[in-house]
C-alpha cells in the first residue's frame, strides 16, 4: 500500500506540478487572475481566513450538523443492515427496494427536506442523515456477509455463546469492511450537508463557500475548497491508516 | 521446527476417550422424497484407538463425524462418547479439526490455540501457557507471535491441530485435516500427527479421502459407501508402530489399500 520511495516521490512531483502550473498560469496571465487567483494568493486568503472568527462559527457550524448526522446514520444505519443480513425473510423483502433508493440522486429530495424542517440546522442534520444511512445499511449487510462460516462452526464446536460470537467472531470479521464503510459514509455525509448548507442556509462553512461564489471573491472561493478538500482528505487518510492495519485479514 | 525428540507431552497423557455409535440414521427430507445419508451405523471405538473413516464422496463420513462433535444431530440411534450422548458441542470431550485450518486471521497463532480456553474464561497466564506447551506439541515452539497469514499452510493445520488439543480432550476428530495441503506436507503432517497421538494417547477419528493416508495413520479403517452411508467393511491394520516410509511398498499395505478400493469402486 504505502509504496517505495520512487512511488511517493512521484505523487509528491505531480502535487508539487499541479500547484507550480497554477501559480504559472495566473502569474504570466495565461488565465486571467481574476478568474484564477494564483495558488500563493489562494493560500495566503487561506491563512487570512483561517483567523477569521466568522469563518470558525461556520466550520463549527458544519461539523457539528455533520457529526450530529453521522452519530445518527450509523449505529441506524449498522442495526437495519444487520437485521437484513441476519433474518433471510428481511434480506429477501428489503434489498432490492434498498438498491432501488440507493440509485436515486438524494439531491433531488432537498427541496422537499426544505419544506418540512426549514433551512436550519435540523435540514442539514436531517439531509446528512438521508444522504448516508442507504451507503451505512449496504455495507453492514455487506460485512455481516464477509463473516465465515467456518469461523462460526469453529467458534460453536469450542461452546462459544452467542454474545461471545458475536464480539469474538462477528465483530472482528466485520471491522475492516465496516471501517471502509465508515469513511465512504462519511464522503456522503459530507457532500449532503454541505450542498444542503450551499443550496439554502444561514450560515456553515458550504453557505460562506456559495456567498464567496456569488460574489466573485475568487480568492476567498478557492480558499474554502482547499480548506474543505483538506479536512476530508485528513479524516479519510486517518480511517484508512487504520483500516491497512487489519487489511491482512480480508480475504 | 522442533526436532521430534524434545518435544514434552501434554500435561495429562494417556487420557483417552470411548466412542460407541448405535443404530444411527441420518434422514434429510426434501420436497419431494427423503433421502437417506447415513443408514444404520453401528460402531465400537476403543479408548486411544486411531480410527480412520473412508469412503466415495457423499457417503455421510463427514457428517457422522460432524454428529461425533455435537455439531448436528441424528435422526435415529445414539451416540455416546465416554458413556454419555453428545447434544451439542462439548470442547471438554471432543476436540475438532477441520479440512481448512480456520484460524481466525486477526489473533496471532498462540491466540488462535486460546481461543478455547478464552471462551471459558481462563485466566491469562494459564492459557498463555497451555498454548505453548500445545504448541510445542505440534512442533511449533517459537511461532506463537505469527499471525496465521505469516504461516505455512502446513503450519497452520498444525496450529489448527494444537486449537484442537489445548483443552486436553479425550478425544480428536479430524476431517479431512490434510486435503488441502501439498503432498510432500501431507506425508510429514501425517508422522507429526502419529508422533502427537503417540504423545498424548487420545482416540483419534480422521476422515479422508486417501487410501494410502487411511492404511498408514490407522489401527482401524472403516470403509462406507454411499446413498445411503453404511459401513461396509471395518479392517485392523497389522502394521507395527511406528510406521515407516518403507511399508508403504510392502505387500500388506498393498493388500489392505486394494481391498479398501475395491469397496469403494463397487459404490461409486
Amino acid at each position: 500500500m504505502a509504496g517505495t520511495l520512487g512511488i511517493k516521490l512521484a505523487r509528491i512531483a505531480i502535487v508539487v506540478a499541479v500547484f507550480a502550473a497554477w501559480e504559472l498560469l495566473s502569474r504570466t496571465g495565461i488565465v486571467n487572475p481574476r478568474l484564477l487567483p494564483s495558488a500563493s494568493d489562494t493560500l495566503a486568503t487561506l491563512w487570512e481566513l483561517l483567523q477569521r472568527s466568522s469563518v470558525h462559527n461556520d466550520l463549527a457550524v458544519t461539523a457539528s450538523e455533520v457529526l450530529i448526522a453521522f452519530i445518527l446514520a450509523v449505529p441506524c444505519g449498522t442495526a437495519i443492515g444487520f437485521m437484513i443480513a441476519e433474518n433471510r425473510y428481511f434480506a429477501e423483502v428489503a434489498k432490492p427496494l434498498l438498491f432501488f433508493a440507493f440509485s436515486i440522486p438524494k439531491s433531488i429530495f432537498l427541496p422537499m427536506f426544505i419544506l418540512v424542517f426549514g433551512v436550519g440546522f435540523s435540514q442539514k442534520v436531517g439531509f446528512g442523515f438521508f444522504s448516508t444511512i442507504f451507503i451505512v445499511i449496504m455495507s453492514t449487510t455487506t460485512a455481516v456477509e464477509s463473516v465465515k462460516v467456518d469461523h462460526l462452526t469453529v467458534a460453536r464446536s469450542y461452546g462459544a455463546t452467542p454474545l461471545q460470537t458475536a464480539f469474538r467472531v462477528y465483530l472482528p470479521s466485520m471491522l475492516p469492511v465496516l471501517l471502509e464503510a465508515l469513511r465512504i459514509s462519511m464522503i456522503f455525509n459530507l457532500t449532503g450537508v454541505i450542498l444542503a448548507e450551499m443550496y439554502a442556509s444561514r450560515d456553515g462553512i458550504g453557505h460562506q463557500i456559495a456567498t464567496w461564489g456569488e460574489n466573485f471573491q475568487m480568492k476567498q472561493l478557492l480558499a474554502g475548497v482547499v480548506m474543505i478538500a483538506a479536512i476530508a482528505m485528513t479524516f479519510n487518510e486517518l480511517v484508512r491508516s487504520v483500516e491497512t492495519r487489519c487489511s491482512h485479514w480480508r480475504t | 521446527m522442533q526436532p521430534l525428540a524434545n518435544v514434552t507431552p501434554l500435561k495429562h497423557p494417556l487420557r483417552a476417550g470411548a466412542i460407541k455409535v448405535s443404530n444411527l440414521s441420518q434422514v434429510f427430507k426434501t420436497s419431494t422424497q427423503d433421502v437417506v445419508a447415513l443408514s444404520d451405523i453401528s460402531l465400537d471405538i476403543k479408548p486411544g484407538r486411531f480410527v480412520v473413516l473412508v469412503g466415495p464422496s457423499g457417503c455421510g463420513k463427514s457428517t457422522l463425524l460432524m454428529m461425533m462433535a455435537g455439531l448436528r444431530q441424528q435422526t435415529e440411534g445414539t451416540i455416546l462418547i465416554n458413556d454419555a450422548p453428545i447434544p451439542q458441542p462439548d470442547p471438554n470431550r471432543v476436540g475438532v479439526v477441520f479440512q481448512e485450518p480456520s484460524l481466525f486471521p486477526w489473533l496471532t497463532a498462540e491466540e488462535n490455540v486460546e481461543f478455547p480456553l478464552a471462551l471459558r474464561g481462563v485466566a491469562k497466564a494459564e492459557r498463555r501457557a497451555k498454548a505453548e506447551d500445545a504448541l510445542k506439541l505440534v512442533g511449533l515452539e517459537g511461532f506463537g507471535k505469527r499471525h496465521p497469514h505469516e504461516l505455512s499452510g502446513g503450519m497452520k493445520q498444525r496450529v489448527s491441530i494444537a486449537r484442537g488439543m489445548v483443552q486436553d480432550p479425550p478425544v480428536l476428530l479430524m476431517d479431512e485435516p490434510f486435503a488441502a495441503l501439498d503432498e510432500q506436507t501431507r506425508m510429514t503432517m501425517g508422522d507429526e500427527l502419529l508422533r502427537i497421538w503417540a504423545a498424548t494417547g487420545k482416540t483419534v477419528v480422521f476422515v479422508t479421502h486417501s487410501l494410502t493416508e487411511a492404511v498408514y495413520l490407522a489401527d482401524e479403517v472403516i470403509v462406507m459407501s454411499a446413498r445411503p452411508g453404511r459401513i461396509v467393511d471395518q479392517l485392523t491394520i497389522p502394521l507395527p508402530r511406528p510406521r515407516t516410509y518403507e511399508m508403504l511398498s510392502g505387500d500388506t499395505f498393498g493388500t489392505l489399500r486394494d481391498r479398501i478400493w475395491r469397496h469403494i469402486r463397487k459404490s461409486a
